[in-house]
């Protein structure tokens, strides 16, 4: 009885202490290079998270000791906590609003984004008047027959409230007006593509860089989407991505920017989903 | 160090004390003990908070706006959004209905094939691809719904393919193989008596499953079916992936529509004030749908036992 027992309690041992150790070294790794270089925190739009996470792990390769802490949480949660001093930078894929800006903030342009709307490949529909896709997310044509298309039913898919693609597309086209409630809500660029890609009849809108063969594209006023329309003024669905600081930025945090205003990040890494600020 | 040995040392000398008044089993009992009170802990925790979080919600919006039909939340000023759930607790029910009534039958049938039909080899090779189902990650068998299962449906009922049908396809393989191995588990456990008395008494194979085996296996196969169901009703994302997410009510199978579970993984990302709150209201919702649903099938359950008997 006692042999068994004994070793019955030597193995939670061994677990609790590999468990412990495990545990405080990885507290205290982050303590360390803190304390070593310079820290970096930025917050804000999620459209802009997975490209600063980039820039960020990027960032940390090329100045070692550096760390770039970047979470999402939305624009206006970074800006307010830029504001509130938390925060080094804040991303944001939408202007500021009134009250926001208290005179001290300052506007880094960091990418262009288009939005393209996208139908079925099969769609014959090549060109549409803002007004008819805004009868079209809102429900009042639901058949593609109404807008020189084939006899067959629209599908809307549209993306989710937290979207900030979203909220430039309710804003531009619908004018604030509620989308049809039977629209198919899918939760990213990449889930949308798919979606259109493989419903017959359907009609949606993604970044311009998520646009591949297996979508089409089609002309919102007569006007091509793309950085030449956009740049004109005649294709309005674009929107600049920014990251805001306060005050002018020094240290770490200048260098930071500058990475991602440079050309290596912009042709590298901004040019996959957007239109890199450099081309323009 | 120190502090790992200060630990273990206490352990001994507890271990020590438990000895020396030579109630060696206590330990054992104190641990379980204290096992099964963090379980109930932790429910009793979540439960507190998901209702301190979604309070905001039924004091500031009020129960019309959160029951009625429209969903249409407002990300600038929350307040004035609509956060009705009541697409959604219908979506919820009828995807998880339709789930057990994909998953139960062909987990319970696989169960009673490999226990008692199947010769052991190839039950053993069922059993194994039944215990690999429930390793699929639900993202990868809901991009699967997503890329196969919604065209699919799509091209036979002429329709979008997203909506309740897809979900329930999909969570009908995310519920067999718990509803499989709980039900061959409970079949395992029956005494071998059972089934040499039917045949004794002259009943035929499926007579012997049907009116000997299952009534006694009852309790386990129902447990089943809970744990099943229990999957099937909190399933986000791959329900997300094939349900359309649309606000819509509806009773139509290829109709986009949503469930409780959906609904708050499709909306959480920006949502702040009483939007966030709403979603909380509604994870309460669904903790109170579950429970309630779990309830009706015990009830229903112990009916039929005292008509069997």
């Amino acid at each position: 009885m006692r042999p068994e027992e004994r070793r019955l309690f030597r193995l939670p041992q061994r677990l609790a202490f590999s468990i412990l150790l495990v545990l405080s070294l990885s507290l205290l790794n982050p303590g360390c290079s803190l304390r070593r270089g310079g820290l970096i925190r930025v917050s804000g739009s999620t459209t802009l998270l997975p490209m600063v996470q980039e820039a960020a792990n990027r960032f940390m390769a090329i100045y070692p000791g550096s760390t770039v802490l970047v979470q999402g949480g939305g624009s206006s949660v970074g800006i307010a906590q830029l504001n509130e001093g938390i925060m080094d930078i804040a991303n944001s894929s939408r202007d500021l609003k009134e009250g926001e800006n208290k005179g001290d903030l300052v506007d880094y342009k960091i990418a262009l984004d288009v939005i393209a709307v996208i139908v079925h490949p099969d769609v014959r529909v090549e060109n549409l008047t803002r007004e008819q896709i805004k009868e079209i997310f809102t429900g009042e044509v639901v058949n593609w027959k109404d807008l020189g298309g084939a006899d067959e039913p629209i599908m809307v898919v549209m993306r989710d409230r937290a979207s900030g693609t979203r909220e430039m597309f309710d804003k531009v086209v619908l004018g604030g007006e509620d989308p049809t409630g039977s629209a198919i809500e899918c939760n990213s660029n990449g889930i949308m593509r798919e979606t259109v890609a493989s419903t017959k009849n359907s009609i949606g809108y993604i970044s311009i860089g998520y646009v591949n063969s297996t979508v089409k594209a089609i002309k919102l006023e007569g006007a091509e989407p793309g950085a030449e329309s956009a740049k004109k003024g005649i294709y309005p669905l674009s929107r600049f991505l920014h990251m805001f600081t306060k005050g002018e930025p020094s240290g770490r945090v200048a260098d930071f920017i500058e990475y991602i205003l440079s050309e290596d990040f912009q042709r590298e890494v901004v040019s996959k989903e957007y239109i890199p600020v450099i081309e323009l | 160090m120190l502090s790992i040995s200060g630990p273990s040392l206490f352990i001994k000398q507890a271990m020590d004390y438990l000895r020396s008044i030579r109630k060696r089993e206590l330990h054992i009992k104190v641990l379980l003990m204290i096992c099964a009170s963090v379980t109930f802990v932790g429910l009793l925790l979540i439960f507190i908070f998901v209702f301190r979080e979604s309070l905001p919600a039924f004091t500031r919006l009020g129960l019309p706006n959160l029951f009625s039909t429209h969903w249409n939340p407002d990300v600038s000023h929350p307040e004035a959004g609509n956060y009705g759930m009541l697409p959604f607790v219908v979506g919820t029910l009828y995807t998880t209905l339709g789930g057990l009534l994909v998953g139960a039958p062909l987990g319970i049938g696989s169960a009673i094939f490999i226990d008692q039909i199947a010769p052991p080899k190839i039950g053993t090779a069922i059993g194994r691809g039944i215990e690999l189902i429930a390793s699929i990650p639900s993202v990868v068998i809901g991009w699967f719904g997503l890329t196969l299962l919604v065209p699919m449906i799509g091209r036979l009922t002429d329709t979008s393919g997203f909506g309740i049908l897809a979900a329930s396809l999909v969570l009908g393989v995310m519920v067999l193989p718990t509803i499989a191995a709980l039900s061959l588990e409970s079949l395992r456990a029956l005494p071998s008596e059972l089934k040499e008395a039917a045949y004794g008494m002259g009943a035929t194979r499926w007579q012997t499953i049907y009116k000997v085996l299952l009534p006694a296996a009852r309790r386990g196969v129902l447990v089943a079916v809970i744990l099943g169901m229990g999957r099937a009703i909190g399933e986000a994302m791959a329900v997300q992936m094939v349900i359309g997410n649309s606000r819509q009510l509806t009773f139509s199978l290829t109709n986009g529509t949503s469930t409780l579970a959906a609904r708050i993984v499709t909306d959480m990302g920006e949502s702040s004030g009483v939007f966030r709150s709403a979603l909380f209201a509604q994870g309460l919702i669904l903790l109170i749908l579950a429970m309630l649903l779990i309830l009706t099938i015990r009830l229903v359950s112990r009916e039929k036992k005292e008509t069997v008997r």
